[in-house]
């Protein structure tokens, strides 16, 4: 149980490139940060856990009770090397970020079902896309007057009609990191500490 | 044997619930561990929180009233008693066998 981990298998993917920018002068000092993943409902809790590990040598530098991501840095007077010391919880925290990610898509899927089901996307519009101009007059202008106007409402264009888009792109994307931080968990769980 | 569903407990779980007869916030739990197992066991920050998390959870330990605003206390259960009870029971049966077959040297 007082095992030791490695700096291996701490950091997350792309977290190097997070800190870097968010933590210049730590990264500069060669200060290692520690990640945890957790969310809290009452302001007490989130109190209580700060102050844990406030009292076992690590400051928390960063998140606040809702945004997830915690981010510690060790003071001078700590022992430990790191803020899990068996698998199981070292573990868990990728189980709770998963959760994190799974929520999001599922807080996003009524809006996309409702979307793609209301019949609210254009069909018509996808295959006449005149139909989503709506300056007046727009295809009787000539020259110079018409590709002002049509360059001007092309961004507006096609927001109209791939705005939707959006909806199923962020559940799938949630939906990917979700299994990402779930592997993540699986593998950690079974691989030899 | 009709075994608790919690048994066998963690080296951790079984040290916290020790620990917490003596109602205590977690980092007075982290140094008491410490102690009681001369130094073998440490347990880490995240290790403990979500130790303590999920034991509350399961009704084996629960916050009591703090005097300290800033740490939540917690105090062993009746039911977290039964389980360190149950688990020592356990872990007493096969010292023995243990010590038994030492005794008549075939260890």
């Amino acid at each position: 149980m007082a095992q030791r981990n490695g700096g291996a298998g701490t950091r997350i993917y792309g977290q190097e490139h997070v800190q870097r920018l968010l933590f210049p002068q730590i990264r500069a000092s060669g200060e290692e940060i520690r990640i945890d993943y957790r969310t809290f409902t009452k302001s007490e809790d989130f109190q209580d856990y700060r102050q844990l590990f406030e009292d076992s040598g690590w400051r928390h530098i960063s998140g606040t009770k809702n945004s997830g991501v915690q981010y510690f840095v060790r003071t001078g007077d700590s022992a430990d090397d790191e803020i899990f010391s068996d698998r199981a919880s070292k573990a868990g925290r990728y189980k709770r970020l998963s959760n994190m990610w799974l929520t999001f898509a599922a807080s996003y899927l009524p809006i996309m079902v409702a979307i793609l089901s209301s019949g609210s996307i254009d069909g018509k519009a996808m295959l006449n896309p005149k139909l989503l101009y709506y300056t007046p007059g727009l295809w009787e202008k000539t020259s110079l007057d018409f590709w002002r106007s049509f360059l001007f409402e092309t961004p507006f264009a096609l927001m109209r009609v791939f705005s939707w888009l959006v909806f199923p792109f962020l559940v799938s994307l949630y939906f990917y990191f979700a299994a990402r931080a779930y592997f993540k968990y699986r593998s950690s769980t079974q691989s030899k500490a | 044997m009709n075994r608790e569903k919690h048994l066998p407990l963690t080296e951790t779980t079984f040290y916290i619930l020790l620990a917490l007869i003596q109602p205590s916030h977690g980092y007075a739990v982290m140094q008491k561990i410490e102690e009681m197992s001369e130094g073998q066991v440490r347990i880490a920050a995240g290790t403990l929180y979500g130790a303590l998390e999920n034991l509350v959870r399961q009704k084996q330990i629960t916050p009591v009233r703090s005097d300290d605003p800033r740490r939540k206390s917690y105090a062993i259960t009746d039911l977290g008693r039964k389980i360190l009870k149950a688990d020592c029971q356990r872990m007493e049966h096969m010292v023995m066998l243990t010590k038994t077959a030492i005794g008549e040297g075939r260890l």
